[in-house]
């Protein structure tokens, strides 16, 4: 039982607390958490006093059960830089000792990036003690900064980091050399041409003194830091190796008959070349490492450092940082728009495709958006500034790529998992290989002639011991999984900076992983597959009536629609010279119509659907309607007084690229479809002009989520393209929800993709991107796990029995390093993958030819209400 | 059970294995014609790795019994 003073003070902030119910469900809750003592919840306030044994409860478990029953913790984020980590079990450790911690919720470990976001509790658990507990461990830790801070302290972090290593590496190597060229001394032509002095066992223990307590000292002093807390990393695998190797030959240098081997079996070359192939690797990755974000870099690098405002009728040169929304900037030919705004005075063609990955330049006159950081080409123009500082979309497009690059894949999670358990694995593997060998294997099968690949060393005077304990030492280095750690996060940043170049903006790796996954497409019908700037095309009328009279009612009724159609009736009206009047009411039915009163007349717009429920009999209009409708038009049946009048027809145009788009998803073996308001009959025409065939025809906009989840139910990976706001829902239900055409405000998109572009192209990108990134996470995986899989059994000695050779450790700590190398370069080659569908030769208009069009198949109706 | 006092426990449980490990080990090499340093140095290296393998098994073990996570 807790104390009085060992209880815990503890405020939380919850949302959705309404009512006096809410604060009894609350209190409840966490009262039900063991180690709570009392929790006092105020409604006005929305936070709940809490009273409890650090000991026995967590944050986790609190927020778990308010968060159970219907309201939400807030809790702070820390984004944090951490450096130091080299693999996997660093962000095991991390994230182990970090979540162990009572006031965190929940923290992600990026080693790719080298940084931290934690969810926390300050008043359980302050950031100072987070940072506390990852110093502890051995890393070093920072609050991340953002902008071209961020970047120029991580490039400083980077080149101290690899400043160190290469000190290391030229230490260990050249020291190391000389002490492999004094082991072979007495072989070869090395015999005549070194001194007799370099073979002798003291002045090697001198040479490699220095590598073991210098360079290679940073394995012992961070796996004794993990060890401490009962955690284990990859550097306790390569101070088990380097300690054992280092020991046996110090011990038979100084007492040779102590039965290790004697003075033939001084392995201080191992010793040495095991710290300088380590730290070869550490090196080469340190290098490597900061290329996988260059992407980021480079879109940091965007943002422009001063900008020329006019205030007070004076021209002035500042920071673009203090630029203030209002401003009127000035910019010329060829230099950078400082922040974001609406184009004043002049005219310009402006290169955008380092924000929209569009190639060609966009013209701006009076009244046009520009985006900061872009490049203004021909001429000079002003511009009134809309968006500033943080809140321009270059720098919410960093925001969004860095927290995309934050987060961890599913695969990522599972990885994580092995190459966490995978160190204890190998120590036990280690074990077993060491008692088989001491108890069984060198009885049955050593042979004194025996040597090591690639070596002329015979085992000659090995023991029993020594033997095992040589073995045992290779097991541990050939085993280590470094690689795995940075397998799947470099690919992901690699994808989403990638993405990032062509306007693609993965909200998460998980949006990224489940875009790779994808089976189906469904794409809105308007504003998506089409321009969604549909015109009146025909006016019906029933005999006594005019075209005009008909467009004109229609008009009125439409005046104050926000919906594309609607507008639509108003412009055509207008463009015939008929200005509607406002109506004395109006009343919008969505995915039906509106209504809408005039000088005492009810004007009914809308489907047949809605004349259907107001028992208006269509007859007369039936047939044209539907010719109207196999036309690709929607129809709409305008009633006035109960009575049929006539049919305002609007069709829409299609973009460009939506046939081509479509064809390349196809190609890809993706089912396409199209989600509509429209009646089928429009629907499927469109659906034939683009070349989709599967038509959601009818459906109602709240309706769509539950279409997208009819598509989930047969076990398809749906993706969701449209609209980032009307479509929300639909977006969201959707394993990955596209937003398409955001433009630059991408923090207000509701989707798991964003394309900032209008173009579908970028649907097809999104996916080839994705899917290269799962595939490059793949074969990573497959260099990192593959290699251990391969290597462990010969390093185990399983080709002993019948080579007479054995892995030396040096050879091994080779072959552990090439994995990592390997690994890291083959995430490289995505700096220069070009999605297919951005190809050069591959872009351009496809006209949809009817006849090679598959036959749409339309859902029934009845399923889909 | 406070953390320290978990840390205490789980130390004591996976140096007992350890040591009951190796100790298994010495008295097995006693069996045969094996040198004292490699009874000595054999058994260490078993107690150094089992050591290794336990004690982030023993730790969460403990850690999970003794704490409400």
């Amino acid at each position: 039982m807790a104390s009085d003073k060992e209880l815990k003070k503890v405020s939380l902030s919850i949302v959705g607390m309404t009512c006096v119910s809410c604060v009894g469900n609350v209190e409840e809750a966490l009262k039900g958490v063991r180690g709570v003592k009392k929790a006092a919840v105020n409604l006005a306030t929305a936070k709940a006093d809490v009273e409890c044994d650090p000991a026995q409860t967590s944050l986790v478990a609190m927020k778990k059960a308010v968060d159970g029953i219907g309201y939400e913790v807030i809790l702070s984020t820390a984004n944090l830089t951490v450096t130091g980590m080299t693999c996997a079990a660093c962000v095991e450790n991390i994230q182990q000792a970090v979540g162990d911690l009572p006031g965190v919720a929940k923290v992600v470990v990026n080693l790719a990036s080298g940084s931290a976001r934690v969810e926390y509790e300050p008043a359980i658990t302050p950031l100072s003690e987070i940072k506390r507990a990852i110093r502890e461990l051995g890393y070093g830790v920072e609050e991340r900064v953002e902008g071209q801070e961020a970047l120029d302290r991580e490039r400083e972090a980077r080149q101290r980091e690899i400043r160190r290593q290469r000190n290391n590496l030229i230490i260990s190597w050249s020291i190391g050399l000389v002490v492999m060229l004094g082991t072979f001394q007495p072989y070869w032509v090395l015999r005549d041409v070194l001194p007799a002095l370099m073979n002798n066992k003291v002045f090697l223990f001198l040479l490699t003194t220095p590598i073991v307590l210098g360079p290679g000292r940073q394995f012992f002093v961070s796996s004794w830091k993990g060890l401490k807390r009962g955690l284990t990393d990859m550097n306790l695998l390569y101070a088990t190796g380097i300690g054992a190797a280092y020991l046996i030959a110090v011990i038979n240098t100084f007492w040779p008959d102590a039965g290790f081997g004697g003075r033939e079996a001084t392995f201080y070359e191992a010793a040495a070349l095991l710290t300088a192939f380590i730290i070869l690797g550490r090196y080469l990755e340190a290098v490597t490492r900061g290329r996988t974000s260059e992407a980021i870099r480079r879109l940091m690098k965007l943002q422009p450092k001063r900008a020329r405002v006019l205030r007070d009728g004076k021209e002035l040169d500042i920071p673009a940082e203090e630029a203030e929304i209002g401003d009127t900037v000035l910019v010329r030919p060829g230099e950078a728009i400082p922040v974001d705004g609406l184009v004043a005075e002049g005219y310009s063609s402006v290169d955008q495709s380092m924000i929209t990955g569009e190639s060609i330049p966009v013209e701006k006159k009076a009244g046009d958006e520009v985006i900061g950081g872009t490049i203004n080409k021909t001429g000079a123009f002003t511009f009134r500034a809309t968006r500033v500082g943080k809140d321009t979309a270059l720098a919410q497009i960093i925001k969004l790529v860095e927290d995309a690059q934050t987060t961890k894949a599913p695969i990522q999670k599972l990885a994580d998992k092995v190459a966490g358990h995978f160190i204890m694995g190998v120590h036990a593997l280690a074990l077993a290989v060491f008692l088989f060998w001491f108890f069984a294997g060198y009885a049955l099968w050593f042979v004194p002639e025996s040597r090591l690949i690639l070596t002329p060393y015979l085992l000659t005077g090995m023991g029993v011991f020594g033997f095992a304990l040589l073995t045992s030492v290779t097991v541990l280095i050939i085993s280590c999984p470094c690689a795995v750690g940075l397998a799947t996060p470099s690919a992901i940043m690699a994808g989403s900076g990638k993405g990032a170049e062509y306007g693609i903006l993965f909200k998460g790796a998980d949006a990224m992983e489940a875009t790779a996954r994808l089976k189906a497409v469904i794409f809105d019908k308007t504003g998506t597959l089409t321009k969604g700037e549909p015109s009146v095309t025909d006016v019906l009328t029933l005999e006594h009536l005019s075209q005009n009279h008909v467009l004109h009612l229609a008009a009125v009724a439409e005046k104050n629609s926000e919906h594309p159609l609607g507008e639509a009736i108003v412009r055509g009206a207008r463009e015939r010279g008929l200005e509607p009047e406002d109506a004395q009411s109006f009343n919008a039915i969505p995915g039906h119509g509106v209504e809408a009163q005039l000088d005492g007349r009810s004007i009914l717009l809308g489907n047949r659907r809605l004349m259907a429920e107001r028992q208006i009999a269509l007859d007369g209009l039936m047939p044209e309607a539907e010719r109207l409708e196999s036309e690709g038009k929607t129809a709409m049946f305008v009633a006035v007084d109960g009575k049929p009048a006539g049919i305002v027809a609007v069709a829409d145009t299609l973009k460009e690229t939506s046939a081509l788009a479509v064809k390349e998803l196809h190609r890809m073996g993706l089912q396409v479809a199209m989600i509509t308001g429209d009646n089928r009959r429009t629907a499927e025409a469109i659906a034939r002009q683009v070349g989709i065939d599967r038509v959601l025809a009818e459906v109602l906009p709240e309706d769509k989520a539950n279409e997208v989840k009819k598509l989930q139910a047969e076990g398809l990976k749906v993706a969701m393209v449209g609209d980032g706001i009307n479509d929300a829902p639909a977006l969201a239900q959707a394993d990955v929800g596209i937003a398409i055409g955001s433009g630059t405000d991408v923090a207000k998109e509701t989707g798991h993709v964003i394309l900032v572009k209008d173009d579908l192209m970028d649907v097809v990108a999104a996916i080839q991107i994705g899917r290269q990134t799962l595939r490059l996470i793949r074969q990573n995986l497959f260099w990192a796990f593959g290699y251990n899989t391969l290597s462990i059994p010969i390093g185990a000695g399983l080709l002993y029995p019948f080579v007479a050779q054995m892995v030396s450790p040096e050879l091994a700590a080779l072959l552990m390093a090439t994995s990592s190398l390997s690994v890291t370069l083959n995430t490289l080659r995505m700096r220069s993958y070009i999605p297919p569908i951005r190809r050069p030769g591959r872009t351009g208009t496809l006209k949809p030819t009817r006849a090679a069009m598959p036959s749409p198949r339309t859902e029934p109706k009845e399923q889909l209400t | 059970m406070n953390i320290h006092r978990v840390g205490l426990l789980s130390a004591l449980i996976y140096t007992g294995i350890a040591l009951t490990m190796s100790g298994v080990f010495l008295a097995v090499t006693l069996q045969g014609e094996y040198s004292w340093v490699t009874r000595i140095g054999g058994a260490s290296w078993v107690f150094l790795l089992s050591m290794i393998v336990l004690m982030p098994l023993v730790s969460s073990f403990v850690k999970r019994r003794y704490t409400a996570r």
